[in-house]
């Protein structure tokens, strides 16, 4: 009870000090003479939210970079040290390339999933329509840990002669075979590929709400003409409705990618990235919560950063390409 | 109407464009501003020696107490603690956290100390107390009385440079081997008394055409140190205890023969074709609480179990074992390496530590957490035994639970567990992750000896 006083107090307080303070504001710079006035206000008007931005972000950020060249405990510079005592080692290329495969085969499969079920989901009747995508956007709703408490149970081994706790075991031993070792398959990654399908269940609903608002948007006309014009049901598909989605699906690639990049929860929890299942944002915890390593674990947060700018630079150019055509 | 907003519309537009155009022209000058600014301020390391020194000044009534457990572990050591802070005029704020690793540091770094902490791993106590941050407790506690009460070489495990820093409030013992009574009786086994009867006995019970070990190490992020403790154990009754400390400090290195002797006595019993249930390939998978399980099957899938006292507790044995364990369920000491040697312990447990070095309350409080028969009601329920010899036996719940604690108190000393002691990159990390790797057979012993060996922080 006393939480959610206390919680309403907050929400209360919070908007009633900004409205203050922007009250405030305007007061002060209604003090200038009139062009001064012109000039200062936007100035003003923007202080408190980059002073937030200044304070949670750039000054984090900075510190990092900084830590970066530093050593574990951050008391004395070492250079690039960190660098390269990451690059050489074979475990951070190793994970370097598990992440890797994460980027190119997550997002790709997100995508081409939700379109699926998009289209199919479109042409169900509305009550079935409605129904297939809750469910399929329900595992959204749960925290990655959720989901890799839920899987576990699935990729769960017991030794052969014991009943089989996890259901693809199960199913297994009842064909007749000897139970297998799901999450410690690692000469082909096939561990890796098995986690990367906790992903896909949890962000395919993700991508499905999206592009099927997308596909809906999509005028009817231009169907139509293609229609008229005679193409089949799967040129329709690809060479009028996909382009003309094209944005959306930019987006949605855009979105998941980055949290492929980030991807960390589903991996600590599964394996803590043993049988060379490691990402870069499982290393990322490891030093710096287990290692106490501050110097190793900013290295690979500024690595990080850096292979998310491409990523960034295209998104921004694409929204100012759409800005412009509007 | 129409007409006249197609005309406005466009010059609206621009005029949007316009002013969004400057405000990115302002924004993106103030953010360049203060990236400059923040650049200058903050091109400052941390200052070593900046953690403030001297801990926490709290002289009230009211102490704080960290915790590494939660759940019914922290609920039971509530109870235990607060009838007598409350007779005391004690207010008690609990802290319990199962990450406390991670937190203790931080609160560290925010200067945000408890006043009393129950610290799950010594080695992280030894670092604070080495940077002056926690108070000695040899003026707190009754030293000589404790040293009379308490399992030899409890103590030391929470010593640094002669001072006691960490009190062992709760013990957990490590070197058992648990066993199905009945079905050992049937076949006429003995218990060994040594590492070679041992080893013999597998033998003996794999030629018989039975299996000898039950073995899982699986334990989701922290899979692999039931593998750690049976290095421990190993090398702890080969090797005795000084040598034992040698190793766990990096005096002796992984990459060595008193380790390789261990591990080529851990190969036999794991690795040998017929000794493990689900043979070595499972073994990784097989999680530790459940991996007895085999056990109690009849006729028994195998025959020992060496694991922590605190798998014979609900949510480790089946139930149905837990209610009639002292018929079901026997329990030996890790036999030592001769006869007439050493007879080592291997365990754990929390030790608690002061940051609040003039707080009276907090004080008292230790000095009740130190007296012979604290923890009884806790006992009582099952997980928790006393580090003390002279504790009232009578409070354990039932013959298994005190035939471990006995496996403690008569042992010519306690060690520490080695993994808990190590600096975090290697007792949480590689020693885990490498030792997983080898028994799943993804890296040769000599490669994951010397990784470990390679991933010991330098001049930590």
């Amino acid at each position: 009870m006393i939480k959610t006083i206390n919680a309403i107090l907050t929400v209360l307080g919070g908007v009633g000090a900004a409205l203050v303070l922007y009250w405030l504001l305007n007061k002060i710079s209604g003090l200038f003479p009139g062009r001064w006035e012109e000039r200062i206000k936007p100035y003003f008007f923007i202080l408190p939210a980059i002073s937030a931005i200044s304070l949670y972000l750039i000054y984090p950020a900075v510190q990092t970079i900084e830590f970066s060249f530093a050593n574990s405990g951050s008391t004395a510079w070492v250079g690039f040290k960190n660098y390269r005592e990451l690059l050489t080692s074979a475990d951070f290329q190793s994970t370097l390339f598990n992440t890797l495969l994460w980027i190119i085969v997550v997002p790709a499969l997100t995508i081409f999933f939700g379109l699926i079920i998009a289209v199919l989901a479109d042409r169900l009747r509305p009550q079935g329509e409605k129904i297939a995508k809750t469910v399929i956007f329900l595992p959204m709703a749960i925290s990655a840990v959720g989901a890799g408490t839920v899987w576990r149970f699935i990729y769960a081994t017991n030794p052969p002669g014991e009943p089989q706790v996890g259901l693809l075991n199960e199913v297994v031993t009842k064909l007749g075979h000897q139970p297998v070792n799901w999450l410690q398959l690692s000469t082909g990654r096939e561990n890796s590929f098995l986690l990367m399908v906790i992903m896909l269940w949890a962000q395919v609903g993700f991508a499905m709400v999206l592009l099927s608002a997308a596909i809906k948007g999509v005028p009817g006309e231009t169907l139509e003409a293609a229609r008229i014009d005679g193409a089949n049901e799967r040129q329709i598909f690809t060479r009028v409705v996909i382009p003309q989605i094209r944005p959306t699906i930019i987006t949605v690639f855009v979105t998941v990618t980055i949290t492929v990049m980030k991807v960390f929860d589903t991996v600590y929890v599964m394996t803590n990235g043993d049988f060379n299942t490691n990402v870069v944002g499982n290393q990322f915890f490891n030093e710096l919560f287990t290692n106490f390593n501050n110097g190793h674990a900013a290295a690979i947060v500024v690595l990080l950063m850096i292979a998310i700018i491409p990523i960034m630079v295209f998104q921004v150019r694409q929204f100012r390409a759409e800005e412009a055509a509007r | 109407m129409r007409r006249s907003l197609a005309l406005v519309k466009p010059a609206l537009v621009k005029a949007t464009l316009v002013k969004l155009t400057f405000v990115r022209a302002v924004f993106g000058k103030a953010v360049a501003v203060t990236t400059v600014v923040v650049l200058l301020t903050s091109g400052c390391l941390v200052q070593s020696g900046g953690i403030a020194g001297g801990g926490n000044s709290n002289t009230s009534k009211t102490i704080e107490i960290m915790l590494g457990f939660t759940g019914d572990q922290f609920d039971a050591f509530k109870a235990t603690v607060e009838p007598y802070a409350k007779s005391q005029g004690i207010k008690i704020k609990w802290a319990a956290t199962a990450n406390f690793n991670q937190l203790i540091n931080t609160r560290i770094q925010g200067r945000n100390l408890p006043d009393i902490a129950m610290f799950p791993q010594p080695g992280i106590l030894k670092g604070l107390a080495a940077k002056n941050q926690l108070a000695p407790l040899d003026d707190v506690l009754d030293l000589p009385a404790l040293k009379s009460s308490m399992t030899a070489g409890t103590l030391d495990a929470g010593t640094v440079n002669g001072k006691l820093y960490g009190l062992l409030v709760s013990m957990n013992v490590k070197s058992l081997i648990f066993y199905p009574k009945p079905a050992f009786a049937n076949a006429g086994y003995a218990v060994p008394k040594t590492i070679p009867e041992l080893l013999t006995l597998t033998d003996k019970i794999r030629s018989s055409g039975k299996t000898p070990w039950c073995l899982g190490i699986e334990s989701a992020a922290a899979t692999g140190w039931p593998a750690t403790d049976w290095f421990e154990d190993l090398i702890l009754h080969e090797q005795g205890t000084t040598r034992y400390n040698a190793w766990v400090n990096h005096q002796i290195k992984f990459d060595s023969p008193e380790v390789k002797q261990a591990a080529a006595i851990f190969s036999q019993i794991a690795f040998t074709p017929g000794n493990v249930v689900g043979g070595r390939k499972s073994i990784a998978s097989d999680n530790y609480n459940t991996a007895a399980n085999p056990m109690f099957k009849s006729p028994p899938g195998c025959f020992m179990y060496k694991q922590g006292n605190f798998v014979a507790a609900p949510g480790g044995f089946p139930d149905n074992v837990i209610s009639d364990i002292d018929n079901k369920v026997g329990v030996f000491g890790f036999p030592p390496a001769t006869a007439n040697g050493e007879d080592p312990v291997l365990g754990g447990g929390d030790m608690a530590a002061l940051f609040s070095p003039h707080d009276e309350a907090a004080k008292k409080i230790l000095r009740y957490m130190s007296t012979k028969n604290f923890g009884a009601s806790d006992a009582r329920l099952g997980n928790y035994i006393s580090p003390h010899k002279d504790f009232d036996q009578s409070n354990y719940p039932n013959n298994v639970v005190r035939d471990a604690a006995n496996v403690a108190y008569k042992a010519t000393s306690f060690a520490f567990d080695g993994s808990d002691q190590m600096p975090g990159v290697v007792g949480s990390g590689s020693f885990w992750k490498d030792m997983t790797a080898w028994i799943s057979g993804q890296m040769s012993e000599d490669q994951a000896l010397k990784r470990i060996d390679a991933s010991w922080p330098s001049g930590s």
